[in-house]
C-alpha cells in the first residue's frame, strides 16, 4: 500500500477512536475519567491485535487495553460472535489492574462480516467492596469481580449480570450510565469505520491492520537500532503509605541487532500487604510508555510499535503480582515504574529523559456529615508535586508525571462538600537545584466545616525518600502529610476530629546537572 | 444625500476596509497593518476608501464598525503594561499551577505558556467567600490598603482581582476595587465577578488577568479612534466587533477587552451567516483556509454556533490545553495547522505527512523564492497547475515553479512516485486532515455534517474547498464575493449582541426559582444597559435564555437553550426536557434516573440589524476562458479553462474541471462539479 493512501486511512482511523474517547471523557461520571482522562479507546483487528488507539488517556490505561484484546479473542472465538454482542470484564490480571476499570469490547461488523473490535476501558465511580484506597487485605475485599462475560448477547441484555452489578455497587445509576456510554461510543465508532471503509473501497481491515502493524514495528526497531548496545541499570526507591519502602530495579537491555529492548525488574521489592500491588499488564503499560516517550513519541501506539519492547519481572514481585494480593491503589507503585527506566535510559539518551519527580499523584477522599447532619462521600481528588528537570529545561512545578491528571478546581470541591481550603500555593525551594532545577511541589491546606467526626483517606507517597537529582543535580524535597502540624503516614482511612487541619506538602522534582 | 456605512478589519498582516452606500454600492481596500500604532493603519485605510468613493466623512451617517486583532497581538507578544493580580490569601500561584495537567502525554520535553502576570506580581489579600456565597471573612481593609500602596510604589498600571467564589458574591472584590480606585483613580481595575462570573478559579482568573492585561492598550486605542473619527467629521462613534459574533459600543468594549479576542474570524463567520440568510440555506460549514491554519465553523439556523470558552496563544501545534484559557463567549471554531504554508514530509513510517509545521510567510513556500526549501501545500497547488506562477496576487508576485517542482521531486523519490503524483498526494492528505477536523467538530456538537454546503474563503480555501466538500458528502460549495475583505464585510451584517452568564450551582429538583428570577433579572438588566452603548432601544432587544447543565455527578456541562423565558413558568420538567434533548443529540443517551444540575444561566441579547446588502456588479455577457492551463485532476493532466472572476456574468455556468481566478485566491472547480454565478455575486458550485 502506498504512503499516501495509508496515511489517509490510518489518520482517519485514529481520529475515529480519538473522537469517541473524547466524548466518553466528557460524559463520564467518574471524576478520574473526566479530569484525568483515565480511559482508553482502541480498534483491534480480528486477531485481537491493537491497530489504533485514541490520542488521549493515561499511560496505565492505554497500554493495558492493548493487552486485553488478546484475552478477549481467546475467550470468545470470533466465529461465535454476532452483531449486537457486547463483551465485558474487569479482571485485574486480564485488563487494567484493578476492579474499578471495566473494559468493554464490541465486535465491529462491516457488510455482515466481523472485521475487528472497538474496545474501551474506563475507571468507574464504584465497584463495591472497600472503595477507594489501599486498605483491603486481599483482592476479594476490593469489590465485584466481573469475569469475561457477555453484557449483551446479540443485542439482548444479560439480565443476570445487570442485576449482579446493580446489587454490588454503591452508585448503580452512574455505573450503568458509564457502561451505556462505553457501548454507545463503540457502536458509533463501528458505524464511522464502516463508512470509512465504504468511502475508501475496503471490504475489511485485514490488509490495513497488517500494514499499520508491520510498518510501526519496523520503525520502532529501526529507532532502537540507532541506540548504543548494552544493558543499563536504574533503581528508584520511594516510601508508600504505612511507611514501607519500595525499590524498583530495572535492567534495560538494548539489542540493536534484533531491534529490541528488554526491561527486567529482577531484584525489585516483593508483594505488599496493602492494595498497591501491580499486575503485569499495568507494569508493561508504564514501562512501554517510558521507552516510547523517549524513543519515538510521535509514533502511534499499536501492537506493532509495542512489540519490540519486552517487559519481564519475577513472578509474585510487586510489579508482577499474583492472585489474591490486593491491587486497588496500584497506581501508587505503578506511576513510579518509569523512574528507574528513565535513569537507565539516561546512559543512552540523556537529552530525552527527565530526573525523578514526585511520582504518583496524591489522592484524597473524604466522608462525613455536613452541618445539617446529611452524610456525604466526596469523589476522589488529587494533587501533584514537581516534575523532574530536563537537560536543558526546568521541571514544571505542580504538574503530574507520568500520568496526566488534572486537579479538580477548589471551587468545585467546595461546592460539593463542606470543605474549606486555606492554602494552595507552590512550595518554594522544594525543587532540587541543578543546571536545570526540578519543579516545585505545592502546599495544600484545608479544614472541614462540620460538627462531627469525618473520615480521611489520603494516599501520599515519597514523604521520606525524596526524588533524586540526575547527573549531579540535587534532590527535590520529600513530601509532608501533616494533621494539625504533625506528620502522619497511614495507609488506611483515618478518623478525624471536626476542627482538624490537614496540610499536604507534595514533593519537589529532582534537578538535572550540577548547578 | 446617500448614507454610507464603513467597516474596518485589522488583521495580523492586512487592514481591510469596506465602504457601502445605502444603494448597495461598495468600495474596498486592503492596506498593510501598522502593528506599532494600529490607528495609523486604520485611518489610512479609511481615508483611502473615502477617496475612492469621493465622499466626505460626514456622509458616513450609518455605522462605523471595527474588528481588530489588537487584543490577541498584545497577548501573543506579551506587550501589555505592568499588571498585577490580587487573589485570596494562600492562593498566589494559581496561574503557574493551572490545573496541574499535561496537555501532551508522550512528550517529556513539554512546556507551558508563560502566564501574563508572574508570581512576583501576584498578591494575596485576606478575605474569603464560601461556596454558598456567604462572606466568611470580609476584606481586611488595612491589608488591602497596604497592598494598594505596594502596587502604587511598583508603578502598576492595571490590576486584576480574582477572589475564590467571587462569582457567587462580588462584595469583597468590589470593596478591594474601591480601595484601589480611591488611591489611584487612573488605575485600570478588572474584577472576576464582572468579567467572567463562572465557577472554576483557574480559567476565571486567567480571563480576568487577560482583561486587565489588555485594558490599558485597548482603552487608549479605542479613545484614539473615537477622537480621530470625530476630528475627521464622522457623525457616529464606532461599534466594536466581539468574539461572540456581535457588535457593541466602545464604552462596553473598553471595560471587557478580553471579549474582543478573535473578532476578525468571528466577523468572517457572521459573513457566512449573512449569506446563509440571503441564499435561504439553514446550515453552512464555513471553511477559511489561510497561510498557516484552516478554520471551520458551523452555521446553524443561519447563526454561527457560539461556545463559552476559548484558548489564546496555543504554543504546541494548536493543541487544546497548550494555551491560555479564557471564559468568553466566542464563535465556536475549530482551527488546525493546515494552510498554504504547511510543510509536507515523509515520516519514518513511510507516510506522507502535511503540517502542522508551517513555512509561514518567511521563508514561506519554496515557490515564494525567499529561501524556503520545504515543499508546502502552496507548492503542491502550483505544481498541480491550480495556481498560476505568473498571475499570483494578480501578477504582483512571481512564483518559482521550477524550484517547487525540484523539491517536490525529492519528496517523490522518498515515496517512489512522480512529482505531480506527490503534489496530488499532498492535496489529498491536507484535504483529508481538514475534513477529519471538520467532521469531528460537527460530530462533537451532535450535527450530521453530510449534505451541509461549504462556504469557502481565505487565500487557500477556494483552491481546496471542492475536494473537502466531496469528502464531506456535501453537494454545494459557495464562494462569496468580496472574499478578500470578507471579515470587514461581515461586521456590516452583524447585529449588536451581548452574551452574558452567571454561575449558580443548583440541583434542578430543588432549585430556588426565586433566586433564579433574580439572576436572570440582573442579566437582562445588564444586557439592556450594554446594548444601549450600541444605540439599541430597550424594546428593540430580543432575548434568548439558556443554561449550562449536566447530570448530577458529571463535571462537564452542556449548554441548552429554552424556547421561552424560564422566569415565566418555573417549569423544571421543561428544563429537564430541553437538557436531555440536547444531551441525547450529543451523546445518543438519556439517563432518566439521574437528577440534573444547573451550573450557570446564560442570556443572549440581540439588537436589530439594519439591512446592508451589497450590490455586486456582474457582467451581462457570459465570459469566455482567457486561456487554458495544464492541471492535474484525478490522476490525469488536462488543459483546464481559466476564467477571471470579474468577467463572469450572472447566471453563467462553468463545468469542472475549470479554474476561476481572483486577485487573492483561485477557485478550483473539480470534475463532476458545475459552477454557477448567482445574482448575489456568489459562485455556487454544485454536484449532481
Amino acid at each position: 500500500m502506498d504512503g499516501i493512501e495509508l496515511e489517509i486511512v490510518w489518520s482517519n482511523i485514529i481520529s475515529i477512536v480519538s473522537e469517541q474517547a473524547k466524548a466518553l471523557q466528557r460524559i463520564a461520571f467518574s471524576p478520574i475519567v473526566r479530569e484525568a482522562g483515565d480511559l482508553a479507546n482502541a480498534l483491534f483487528d480480528k486477531r485481537g491485535r491493537m491497530v489504533a488507539q485514541a490520542v488521549t488517556g493515561t499511560p496505565g490505561h492505554i497500554n493495558s487495553l492493548a493487552a486485553a484484546g488478546k484475552h478477549f479473542v481467546e475467550a470468545f472465538p470470533t466465529q461465535t460472535l454476532r452483531e449486537g454482542d457486547v463483551l465485558i470484564t474487569n479482571d485485574p490480571w486480564l485488563s487494567a489492574g484493578h476492579f474499578f476499570d471495566i473494559t468493554v469490547m464490541l465486535p465491529a461488523f462491516h457488510k455482515g462480516k466481523l472485521i475487528g473490535f472497538f474496545g474501551s476501558t474506563i475507571h468507574h465511580t464504584d465497584i463495591g467492596g472497600y472503595g477507594v484506597g489501599a486498605g483491603a487485605r486481599d483482592v476479594h475485599e476490593e469489590g465485584l469481580w466481573i469475569p469475561m462475560l457477555k453484557l449483551y448477547d446479540a443485542g439482548e441484555p444479560n439480565k443476570t449480570l445487570f442485576e449482579m452489578i446493580r446489587r454490588n455497587v454503591r452508585t448503580p445509576d452512574h455505573v450503568f450510565g458509564d457502561l451505556a456510554a462505553q457501548v454507545s461510543s463503540a457502536r458509533l465508532a463501528g458505524k464511522r469505520l464502516s463508512a470509512l471503509l465504504d468511502r475508501q473501497g475496503y471490504e475489511d481491515i485485514d490488509e490495513l491492520s497488517e500494514e499499520i502493524i508491520s510498518r510501526s514495528e519496523k520503525a520502532t526497531r529501526e529507532s532502537i537500532r540507532k541506540l548504543k548496545a548494552g544493558t543499563y541499570h536504574g533503581e528508584s526507591s520511594f516510601d508508600v503509605p504505612g511507611g514501607d519502602v519500595i525499590t524498583l530495579k530495572t535492567a534495560v537491555t538494548i539489542d540493536p541487532k534484533l531491534g529490541e529492548i528488554i526491561i527486567d525488574f529482577a531484584g525489585s521489592s516483593g508483594p505488599s500487604p496493602y492494595g498497591i500491588n501491580v499486575v503485569m499488564n499495568y507494569t508493561h503499560a508504564y514501562s512501554t510508555f517510558a521507552i516510547r516517550s523517549c524513543l519515538d513519541p510521535e509514533l502511534p501506539n499499536n501492537f506493532g510499535s509495542l512489540a519490540p519492547i519486552k517487559v519481564v519481572a519475577p513472578e509474585g514481585c510487586i510489579v508482577n503480582c499474583k492472585y489474591p494480593v490486593p491491587v486497588n491503589a496500584r497506581h501508587v507503585v505503578g506511576m513510579y515504574v518509569p523512574m528507574p527506566i528513565l535513569k537507565a535510559l539516561y546512559h543512552v539518551m540523556p537529552e530525552r529523559v527527565l530526573a525523578e519527580g514526585s511520582g504518583a499523584v496524591w489522592t484524597i477522599q473524604i466522608q462525613g456529615r455536613d452541618d445539617r447532619g446529611d452524610p456525604f462521600t466526596s469523589s476522589m481528588f488529587n494533587y501533584s508535586g514537581g516534575m523532574g528537570a530536563r537537560q536543558t529545561k526546568p521541571g514544571p512545578s505542580a504538574t503530574c508525571y507520568p500520568t496526566g491528571v488534572a486537579a479538580v478546581p477548589i471551587e468545585v470541591l467546595e461546592a460539593s462538600m463542606p470543605i474549606l481550603f486555606t492554602r494552595k500555593e507552590l512550595r518554594e525551594g522544594s525543587g532540587g537545584t541543578g543546571a536545570s532545577p526540578g519543579g516545585d511541589g505545592q502546599i495544600i491546606q484545608w479544614t472541614m466545616r462540620t460538627n462531627t467526626d469525618w473520615l480521611l483517606n489520603t494516599v501520599a507517597s515519597r514523604t521520606d525518600l525524596a526524588p533524586e537529582g540526575l547527573a549531579g543535580g540535587r534532590p527535590g524535597a520529600a513530601g509532608r502529610f501533616l494533621v494539625n502540624g504533625k506528620p502522619v503516614s497511614e495507609a488506611r482511612k483515618m478518623v478525624m476530629k471536626p476542627d482538624d487541619q490537614v496540610t499536604l506538602e507534595t514533593p519537589g522534582g529532582g534537578g538535572y546537572g550540577a548547578a | 444625500m446617500p448614507s454610507y456605512a464603513l467597516a474596518v478589519d485589522i488583521g495580523g498582516t492586512f487592514t481591510d476596509v469596506v465602504l457601502r452606500s445605502d444603494s448597495g454600492q461598495t468600495w474596498v481596500d486592503k492596506t498593510l497593518t501598522t502593528p506599532e500604532q494600529l490607528d495609523v493603519g486604520f485611518f489610512r485605510a479609511v481615508d483611502s476608501a473615502l477617496a475612492k468613493a469621493g465622499i466626505k466623512p460626514a456622509a458616513v451617517t450609518d455605522v462605523v464598525v471595527h474588528a481588530t486583532t489588537v487584543v490577541t497581538n498584545a497577548v501573543i507578544e506579551r506587550k501589555g503594561p505592568r499588571t498585577a493580580l490580587l487573589v485570596t490569601e494562600g492562593f498566589r500561584d494559581i496561574l503557574t499551577i493551572r490545573d496541574e495537567h499535561r496537555y501532551e502525554m508522550f512528550d517529556p520535553q513539554i512546556e507551558f505558556p508563560e502566564p501574563l502576570v508572574g508570581s512576583d506580581m501576584t498578591f494575596g489579600v485576606k478575605e474569603r467567600v464560601l461556596a454558598t456565597g456567604a462572606v466568611l471573612t470580609p476584606l481586611d481593609t488595612k491589608a488591602a490598603e497596604a497592598v494598594a500602596d505596594e502596587l502604587k510604589a511598583k508603578g502598576v498600571v492595571s490590576v486584576a482581582i480574582s477572589f475564590l467564589n467571587a462569582y457567587l458574591n462580588p462584595a469583597n472584590e468590589r470593596a478591594m476595587r474601591d480601595i484601589l480606585k480611591k488611591r489611584m483613580p487612573n488605575l485600570y481595575v478588572s474584577i472576576s465577578s464582572d468579567v467572567a462570573p463562572q465557577i472554576r478559579e483557574y480559567p476565571r482568573t486567567s480571563t480576568v488577568v487577560m482583561n486587565a492585561y489588555t485594558a490599558p492598550i485597548t482603552g487608549p486605542y479605542l479613545d484614539a479612534l473615537v477622537a480621530g473619527l470625530k476630528k475627521r467629521g464622522f457623525g457616529n462613534e464606532p461599534l466594536i466587533m466581539l468574539s461572540n459574533g456581535g457588535v457593541i459600543g466602545v464604552e462596553i468594549a473598553k471595560i471587557f477587552p478580553v471579549r474582543m479576542v478573535e473578532s476578525g474570524p468571528a466577523a468572517g463567520a457572521l459573513a457566512a451567516a449573512y449569506f446563509a440568510e440571503v441564499l435561504g440555506l439553514d446550515r453552512l460549514l464555513s471553511f477559511d483556509m489561510g497561510g498557516t491554519t484552516a478554520k471551520a465553523c458551523i452555521i446553524e439556523d443561519r447563526h454561527p454556533l457560539v461556545s463559552g470558552n476559548f484558548e489564546v496563544d496555543r504554543i504546541y501545534r494548536f493543541k487544546s490545553g497548550s494555551g491560555l484559557p479564557i471564559l468568553i463567549p466566542s464563535v465556536d471554531m475549530i482551527e488546525i495547522g493546515a494552510g498554504g504554508g504547511s510543510i509536507a514530509s515523509v515520516s519514518n513510517l513511510g507516510l506522507l505527512k502535511v503540517g502542522p509545521q508551517s513555512a509561514g510567510s518567511t521563508p514561506g513556500p519554496v515557490a515564494y523564492g525567499r529561501g524556503g526549501t520545504n515543499p508546502t501545500v502552496t507548492d503542491a497547488d502550483l505544481v498541480l497547475g491550480y495556481l498560476d506562477a505568473d498571475n499570483f496576487l494578480g501578477g504582483d508576485m512571481k512564483l518559482d515553479l521550477k524550484g517547487a517542482e525540484k523539491q517536490m521531486a525529492e519528496l517523490g523519490k522518498k515515496l517512489g512516485t512522480s512529482t505531480r503524483d506527490v503534489a496530488a498526494g499532498i492535496y489529498r492528505v491536507v484535504g483529508e486532515s481538514m475534513t477529519a477536523a471538520a467532521r469531528a467538530h460537527a460530530v462533537d456538537r451532535g450535527i450530521d455534517y453530510r449534505g451541509v454546503p461549504l462556504f469557502a474563503f481565505g487565500g487557500a480555501g477556494p483552491v481546496h474547498a471542492c475536494y473537502v466538500a466531496d469528502l464531506l458528502e456535501s453537494p454545494m460549495v459557495i464562494y462569496p464575493p468580496l472574499a478578500s475583505v470578507l471579515s470587514a464585510f461581515g461586521t456590516l451584517v452583524t447585529p449588536p449582541r451581548l452574551d452574558l452568564s452567571q454561575g449558580a450551582l443548583a440541583r434542578l429538583s430543588s432549585v430556588d426559582w426565586h433566586g433564579v428570577d433574580g439572576i436572570i433579572d440582573k442579566l437582562v438588566e445588564d444586557a439592556r444597559k450594554g446594548l444601549a452603548s450600541a444605540g439599541c432601544k430597550p424594546d428593540e432587544i430580543t432575548f434568548k435564555f439558556g443554561a449550562d447543565m449536566r447530570y448530577f455527578g458529571q463535571q462537564n456541562e452542556v449548554t441548552a437553550w429554552f424556547d421561552a423565558d424560564p422566569r415565566k413558568k418555573h417549569d423544571a420538567a421543561a428544563v429537564r426536557e430541553v437538557f436531555e434533548t440536547e444531551y441525547e443529540k450529543l451523546y445518543s443517551l438519556r439517563l432518566p434516573e439521574v437528577d440534573i444540575e444547573i451550573v450557570s444561566w446564560r442570556l443572549v441579547a440581540t439588537g436589530p440589524l439594519a439591512s446592508r446588502d451589497s450590490k455586486i456588479d456582474l457582467k451581462g455577457q457570459p465570459a469566455k476562458p482567457s486561456r487554458t492551463r495544464s492541471a492535474r485532476f484525478n490522476g490525469d493532466d488536462v488543459q483546464a479553462p481559466v476564467y477571471a472572476r470579474r468577467e463572469l456574468a450572472q447566471g453563467q455556468s462553468i463545468d469542472g474541471p475549470a479554474i476561476i481566478e481572483e486577485r487573492e485566491t483561485t477557485i478550483i472547480i473539480l470534475p463532476g462539479w458545475r459552477a454557477t454565478v448567482d445574482k448575489t455575486g456568489c459562485i455556487m458550485a454544485t454536484k449532481d
